[in-house]
């Protein structure tokens, strides 16, 4: 391809604007993450902040949300409420949506978006957030923890593209309609008033810049972005070896029909500069709640992983995937309709991805890890405080081993390739705030998949319960563990043991209400990532290492490595 | 009187600054950085600067020295004591990943490694009881153990040691009996909030520091005193004050951000002495610029540092004075990616080899170059003319450049050399308003006050962007963080995590937390100083019951709970824009800050004697983005103006390591304390920087 330097936009003026644009999410991001009542907001980073143009297009994106947010999902809100609501949109007004037909997230994930009007009164752009809302009702607290709901109607309140605002009033119903949904109004409402300000401050921000530069200018500059991403990555694309590459894997189950895997098949066509993302042999849809929609499950896989491949150190905008296309028949795992449950549609995404940089393993040994524990892992108690009688509810999710990589040995412990910079809830919090009391929290020896680099290791964190109350979790990839590369064995899974005074009983995969006594004890094992090469050619002084440090046991240098025989 | 004398030990330079306050003869002197031992360029700057230390009744010194020492890992071998199952925290972190889509990103690896981490059977309760006390055999058998690693230095931290350090003290109490020798700390001598992962980092970085430090200021008190010196030796902390060479020998972390603190104290007592409520400091020097806020004379602090920065660095539970920091400096390099994108930074070209114009041997355009090449520093006058720039070299350099892209003929030159300082300058806006509007504040609200090599050149423009009506040049701009230290009283935080509801006991039992605070730091810290009154602030961290942020408030005087909740509401709406004013809150955290007054000499003194001879040195053509064009510019000598002389730009001001720039149509004057303020015009405020 033949390019001209000389561009029609000047580099000095598309350097400055796309500081300015990045400078506006950004700018909301610190406020919404400092005023967010949700940990699911400020330490788990579960939601995005974006600007949007008028076709619904992704114009910049904050940086710290979560990986999972590459997929335009305030775009597709955007689309939502313009066929709603076209030409009737007012300055002012502010719309909401979770419609599970288009978000394809759990219904607690809302777009809340406000149009940002030019001088010609013509819609410009739009501000939009999407946020986890803490509880919107449904059968289980937390409206998507539950591992069992069979329809999105267990799963609580549905809001298709409805208005909070009109021409800068609340719209008092709505609200109304969604406090009395929430089993924690208060957060819930204050979370609202931070998305809802933030949408504001942003819509705001853009309009000054629009009136520095221009419409016109603004648009030229952002078109300019995203050509250019574009050809950086058709040309990374390009260089990868043409040829279709496949692999599979399996989930362990739904929920429901606990005897029953969940087969995920992935192929990659790969062709010149196109990148083909292939499900077409996916699972269909499952009875349980580990089903996600189109966008927010196939298509934000096939994004996700053709960054972590492609494209990892540079920010992602409506350009940057350009050379992906995504083959995604209708009604499967990653593609479910309504009425299909989706209250844990994020389980089986780490999964999937692990699966496509996997099957890209061959074309691009050097750029591909082995499995990672792409778990969850999420566990947690809820019931009511022993001090106060109040209702209380903890959550978090592991942190396990990464894949090793030609580079050298897996890296963690942190969340799934689906998180980003969540940090986990520190232990002096939870045992000042809960009834618990952890006593341990170590890696787990001998957990990293042997190889020539071995995988990461996972981690081993143990709980006492000090008053009666409710445990719930979900662990997955027990069947499946984390698989090695060129030689490279398996990691070791993660799961659940539950230690009572009379027996210690596990392995346990996914729970929704497991009464727990005071005095009873929940084992946490968070997995380990798979290995990379033959564990024959790891370097002995490194085996010494490790076995010295402890994080391996002499059995398994032995077994693993034939070391010390 | 006796000498007032400050040496700031930098990552180039060491500077000094001596002031005799009764002849009023000042001294300003400069050497390289001497990093194999700090201390000979400490001497080296006493001799240049002729001043006796037998004369000196302060010295007072900022010093890179421990955190070099962390981010070089150039620290001993060390152990670690942990509450049993828990030796892992220190590696484990907390899981954040700040590359999200990188397969190989990893943190910088732990202080101590796993070996030579120790457990030990003990627990206290989340509520401060103590569930299994830590016995003397165990312990006695660990430090055994211990001893057969020859560490120089042990870190305790136990789980909950927040609510109750008795445990740990007990410990450390007897590792000191049974290790003697052996540097050891106790993570609740530095911090008493939770978060074990943090405060088990911020243990085990003073322990790793601690050896190293506590020789170094030995050294130096010998050194000093094997010229006579007799009066107070001062180190810098990085929450804004001094600290005696025993408290930073026992707590090295407080001294993390040792040096750019001095210039953020100086800023402070320009505001007050010229009756400034709200200023930026900003400093920008060869690598990185810095801002942060003084208002009402204070600067916040933050109790969490990053060493090695956030992205991959380790957090260490140390007040450190609130910074925003960018790689935007002199050295800044302007690159051009494989799209034809321009940017500039955060890649410094340093010092080694340095900007294009340096000549030694520097090949990328540099922001110092594109000032160079617009005229807006003297080739023949850099650094008071020690140094002589490569005009030829920076134009070649930046001719390549411009063709590259598409910036043709000579006014091409011109056109990327402007870019670059907006691009620069568009970075540096950036950090500005993060530390103001990221925090609720309306920059147009402060005075920017500019200093560091590059601060007064570019402050101007980049209060012309911001629409911030005025700026301050200070006297000695280059040497300004030792001008800080000159000034710096002697200051202490202190802080609790106390986490409890507000009702009608809280003010009752936030007296109780607050006194104990107090009467520690006055009998710990301050006991040592003879006939120093001490003063104190309290602050308090509050938020919405749920909430995990909290906002730090300035309390102190508040008498009942009205009050309280009329602050939080105030801060709460400046800092977010909206608040729920019945909401519940609750206190998540209290800090106490301690100060003292010591004797420091008077500003005014600070500014050159004049030789006043108020007519341009020269003129030369300047290009100006405010206008598009190169102009006819007059160029000062800056110790020429007299105080009170004012002026209109377009004008340069030239002095010793320093350029101050003053746009067309700005006015400016020279103040009483010697400093430069520049009015911006407010018509080209409405001008694009850029066009």
């Amino acid at each position: 391809m033949i390019q001209s330097h000389r561009t029609t936009i000047d580099p000095v003026v598309l350097e400055i604007i796309s500081h300015e644009l990045q400078s506006i999410p950004d700018q909301v991001e610190a406020d919404l993450t400092r005023t967010a009542f949700s940990p699911l907001i400020y330490e788990y980073k579960d939601y995005a902040v974006g600007l949007i143009d008028a076709q619904g297009r992704s114009i910049a994106l904050a940086r710290q949300g979560g990986p999972g947010f590459v997929v335009n999902l305030i775009g597709l809100g955007a689309r939502e409420a313009m066929a709603r609501h076209g030409d009737t949109l007012k300055p002012g007004d502010v719309i909401i949506t979770n419609n599970p037909a288009t978000i394809g997230h759990h219904l607690n994930d809302v777009v809340m978006c406000a149009p940002i009007f030019d001088q010609g009164g013509r819609i410009a752009a739009f501000m939009g957030i999407i946020a986890h809302w803490i509880d919107i009702g449904g059968r289980y607290p937390n409206s998507c923890s539950g591992t069992d709901t069979t329809e999105i109607f267990q799963e609580g309140l549905r809001l298709n593209s409805v208005h909070l605002r009109r021409q800068g009033r609340p719209v008092a119903e709505v609200y109304s309609i969604i406090e009395a949904n929430s089993r924690m109004p208060e957060a819930l409402l204050g979370d609202v008033e931070a998305q809802l300000a933030g949408c504001m401050k942003g819509a705001g921000l853009y309009a000054e810049l629009m009136a520095r530069h221009g419409a016109e200018t603004l648009t030229g500059a952002v078109a300019e972005i995203w050509q250019r991403s574009a050809s950086e990555a058709r040309a990374a694309v390009a260089a990868i070896p043409d040829g279709s590459y496949a692999m599979e894997c399996f989930l362990d189950n739904d929920g429901v029909t606990l005897d029953q895997t969940i087969p995920i098949r992935v192929a990659v066509h790969i062709s010149g500069s196109r990148f083909t993302v292939d499900f077409s042999k996916m699972s269909p849809q499952v009875p349980g709640p580990f089903n996600s929609g189109r966008y927010g499950g196939g298509e934000a896989c096939a994004r996700i992983a053709f960054k972590y491949l492609i494209s990892p150190s540079s920010a992602a905008n409506e350009g940057s995937f350009a050379p992906l296309e995504v083959i995604l028949p209708a009604r499967t795992l990653l593609s479910a309709e309504v009425p299909a449950p989706l209250g844990r549609y994020s389980v089986p995404l780490p999964t999937v991805i692990d699966c496509i940089i996997g099957a890209m393993a061959k074309a691009m040994p050097d750029r591909c890890a082995a499995g990672h524990h792409a778990s969850f892992g999420s566990y947690g108690f809820f019931g009511q405080h022993p001090d106060t009688g109040a209702f209380f509810t903890f959550f978090d999710t592991v942190h396990g081993g990464w894949g090793a990589t030609a580079s050298g040995d897996g890296i963690g412990p942190y969340k799934t390739m689906l998180h980003g910079d969540n940090r986990d809830i520190p232990i002096e919090v939870q045992e000042a705030l809960y009834p618990v009391q952890i006593e341990s929290y170590a890696w787990r020896p001998d957990s990293a998949g042997p190889g020539r680099h071995r995988g990461g290791l996972g981690t081993i964190k143990s709980y006492l319960v000090t008053a009666p109350c409710t445990a719930q979790f979900a662990f997955e990839r027990y069947g499946c563990p984390p698989w090695g590369l060129f030689g490279g064995q398996s990691g070791t899974p993660g799961w659940v043991e539950v230690e009572r005074k009379d027996a210690r009983r596990g392995v346990l995969l996914k729970e929704s209400e497991l009464p727990m006594a005071a005095g009873d004890r929940l084992h946490v094992f968070a997995g380990g990532g798979g290995g990379y090469g033959a564990s024959e050619t790891r370097n002995r002084n490194a085996v010494q290492a490790d076995l010295d440090s402890g994080l391996i046991t002499e059995e398994h240098a032995r077994n693993a490595y034939g070391f010390g025989r | 009187m006796p000498t007032f004398v400050a040496v700031d030990t930098g990552g180039t330079f060491t500077d000094l600054v001596a002031l005799n306050p009764k002849s009023g003869a000042l001294r300003y002197t400069k050497t390289l950085t001497t990093h194999d031992n700090p201390i000979d360029g400490i001497l080296t700057c006493v001799d240049k600067a002729g001043i006796s230390l037998a004369d000196a009744s302060v010295f007072k010194h900022g010093t890179t020295l421990v955190i070099n020492t962390l981010l070089e890992r150039s620290g001993p071998n060390i152990a670690l004591v942990t509450t049993a199952g828990f030796r892992d925290v220190i590696e484990l972190g907390r899981g954040g990943r700040t590359e999200p889509f990188n397969l190989t990103f990893r943190r910088e690896p732990p202080l101590v490694a796993r070996s030579h981490r120790f457990e030990l059977v003990e627990r206290m309760n989340a509520d401060g009881t103590s569930q299994i006390a830590p016995i003397r055999e165990a312990t006695a058998a660990l430090a055994t153990q211990i001893a057969e690693f020859a560490v120089e230095a042990v870190a305790i931290s136990f789980l909950n040691a927040y609510r109750n350090p008795s445990h740990e003290r007990q410990v450390s109490a007897w590792l000191r009996e049974m290790m003697p020798g052996c540097y050891i700390t106790c993570a609740t001598d530095l911090s008493r909030q939770w978060n074990e992962y943090e405060r088990t980092v911020t243990a085990a970085a003073n322990a790793y520091a601690g050896p190293k430090a506590g020789h170094y200021f030995a050294s130096l008190s010998q050194s000093l005193a094997k010229r006579a010196f007799n009066g107070d030796l001062y180190l810098m902390s990085s929450s804004g004050g001094v600290l005696s060479a025993a408290q930073a020998s026992a707590a090295p972390v407080l001294l993390v951000e040792s040096g750019p603190v001095g210039g953020c104290i100086g800023a402070s007592v320009f505001a007050e002495r010229l009756g400034l409520k709200k200023i930026i400091a900003f400093d920008m020097g060869g690598t990185t610029a810095k801002c942060s806020l003084v208002e009402e004379g204070r600067f916040a602090i933050d109790s969490t540092y990053y060493i090695g920065g956030y992205g991959r660095g380790m957090p260490i539970r140390a007040p450190v004075l609130d910074i925003v920091e960018i790689g935007a400096g002199g050295g800044s390099i302007a690159w051009v990616d494989n799209q034809g994108g321009l940017h500039v930074g955060p890649q410094s070209a340093g010092s080694m080899p340095g900007p294009v114009a340096y000549g030694r041997g520097g090949t990328q355009p540099t922001v110092t170059d594109a000032n160079l090449l617009l005229s807006r520093i003297n080739a023949a006058n850099f650094q008071g003319g020690e140094m002589t720039l490569d005009l030829d070299g920076s134009q070649a350099a930046m001719s390549a450049m411009a063709i590259k892209l598409g910036y043709d003929g000579r006014d091409g030159v011109t056109v990327l050399a402007s870019g670059i300082l907006a691009i620069a300058n568009i970075a540096m806006v950036g950090a500005i308003k993060r530390i103001t509007v990221e925090r609720g504040k309306d920059p147009r609200a402060f005075v920017l006050f500019a200093y560091g090599g590059g601060g007064p050149l570019h402050g101007a423009d980049l209060a012309r962007s911001l629409n911030i009506p005025t700026v301050i040049i200070p006297p000695e701009p280059g040497n300004f963080s030792a001008i800080g230290m000159l000034l710096a009283h002697l200051r202490r935080d202190a802080g609790r995590t106390f986490v409890r509801c507000v009702d009608e006991h809280l003010l009752t039992a936030m007296e109780e937390v607050f006194a104990h605070m107090e009467g520690e730091l006055r009998n710990d810290v301050f006991g040592e100083f003879n006939d120093v009154d001490v003063v104190f602030e309290r602050h308090a961290e509050l938020r919405f019951v749920g909430q995990s942020h909290a906002v730090k408030i300035d309390i102190t005087g508040v008498s009942d709970l009205a009050d309280l909740r009329v602050r939080f509401n105030e801060h709460y709406v400046a800092r977010f824009g909206h608040v729920n004013e019945r909401g519940a809150t609750e206190v998540i955290a209290l800090h106490s800050v301690a100060s003292a007054r010591i004797p420091r000499p008077d500003i005014a003194q600070l500014a050159r004697k004049i030789e006043a001879r108020p007519e341009a040195t020269a003129r030369r053509s300047t290009f100006f983005a405010s206008l598009g064009r190169a102009v006819d510019t007059a160029v000062y000598s800056r110790w020429n103006l007299p105080l009170g002389w004012s002026g209109r730009g377009p004008a340069v001001i030239e002095e010793y390591g320093s350029t101050t720039i003053v746009g067309p149509y700005d006015d400016f004057e020279i103040g009483q304390l010697g400093e430069i303020t520049i009015h911006i015009d407010r018509r080209a405020g409405k001008q694009d920087a850029v066009t």
